[in-house]
């Protein structure tokens, strides 16, 4: 059991890390839209295997991504690390509260709706303290957010299907 | 067989889809359009380009001249162009190169986190009375 559980963080990390780093070369026509692809191991980790192993992949993804990119400690690896704790913890609670209530998509736009949330205060706590420059922008990062939240949750949906489809267990 | 396989797929996309969800992005998605209403209303175009290094002041210059100035930053030059009533980002030493595709603003601010040059654009009077404007209709 336990050695199953590394197994499957290790493999889920694994994935995520090569999701966010291709995710990284792909050009967007918004300069800090990013599409957060590499949500959807964790939505599909969470949803299988517990908020623990969400946890461990999104530390595992977030930090070892950011060595191999170069932005280690670095103030794009800070807006990352936040996000992605608070998006996974907020996905968590969500889910270990009301496992009923939210389907993949709603979890999926929970965890966007945070790690925006986390990215616009630790922007304004560390690099901007202009509340009225954070407050333009927060619209627009929102509606983004809930776009590619719910693109994210129905990739995330059918994986999760899949992949309980294929294991009995 | 195959419109069968494909009339499971789209069960399968909304099966899981509970009304929770569909509340949930409702919500989102009027939360976020009424937010560009109210932004519109609330922060009208700036006057005034303040740009900052390491959240102190360094340059305060009106919108409506044509201008290109070179602000020192943590890391090396962030080259600032104000043209036509907007403000960008040409040149920035950082690697992302964020900043200069952010483009032309005219309100909020442009952001270059590696260099800590930020660039806002706000107004230098009538703030207050603005305040009490939207406060009281």
């Amino acid at each position: 059991m336990q050695s199953q559980d590394k197994y499957r963080i290790a493999l889920f990390s694994a994935y995520a890390i090569a999701i966010h780093s291709f995710e990284n070369l792909l050009p967007t026509p918004i300069p800090w839209l990013r599409l957060g692809i590499a949500n959807i191991i964790t939505l599909a980790t969470l949803v299988l295997y517990g908020f623990r192993a969400a946890m461990m992949v999104t530390l595992i993804r977030v930090i070892l991504s950011s060595i191999f990119i170069g932005t280690f400690l670095g103030p794009g690896f800070i807006m990352s690390f936040c996000g992605g704790v608070s998006s996974t913890v907020a996905m968590g609670i969500t889910f270990s509260l009301f496992p009923r209530l939210f389907g993949p998509v709603g979890l999926s736009l929970i965890g966007a709706l945070f790690h925006n949330a986390a990215q616009l205060f630790i922007a304004y706590l560390l690099f901007v303290r202009q509340l009225e420059a954070i407050l333009i922008v927060t619209p627009l990062l929102i509606l983004l957010g809930t776009i590619t939240g719910v693109v994210n949750g129905f990739i995330g949906n059918i994986l999760i299907n899949n992949i309980t489809d294929k294991s009995p267990q | 067989m195959k419109s069968s396989e494909i009339r499971r797929d789209k069960k399968v996309l909304t099966e899981r889809m509970t009304l929770a969800d569909i509340l949930l992005l409702a919500a989102l998605v009027t939360i976020s359009i009424s937010g560009f209403v109210f932004i519109k209303e609330a922060f009208p175009q700036g006057t005034d380009v303040r740009i900052e290094v390491n959240g102190k002041l360094a340059y305060r210059l009106p919108l409506n001249t044509n201008t290109t100035i070179t602000v020192k930053g943590i890391i090396g030059n962030t080259m600032v162009e104000i043209k036509n009533k907007k403000v960008r980002i040409t040149e920035s030493p950082c690697l992302n190169k964020i900043c200069i595709h952010t483009g032309w603003i005219d309100r909020g601010a442009v952001v270059c986190i590696p260099n800590r040059v930020t660039v806002f654009v706000d107004r230098s009077e009538g703030k207050e009375n603005k305040a009490i404007d939207a406060i009281t209709g």
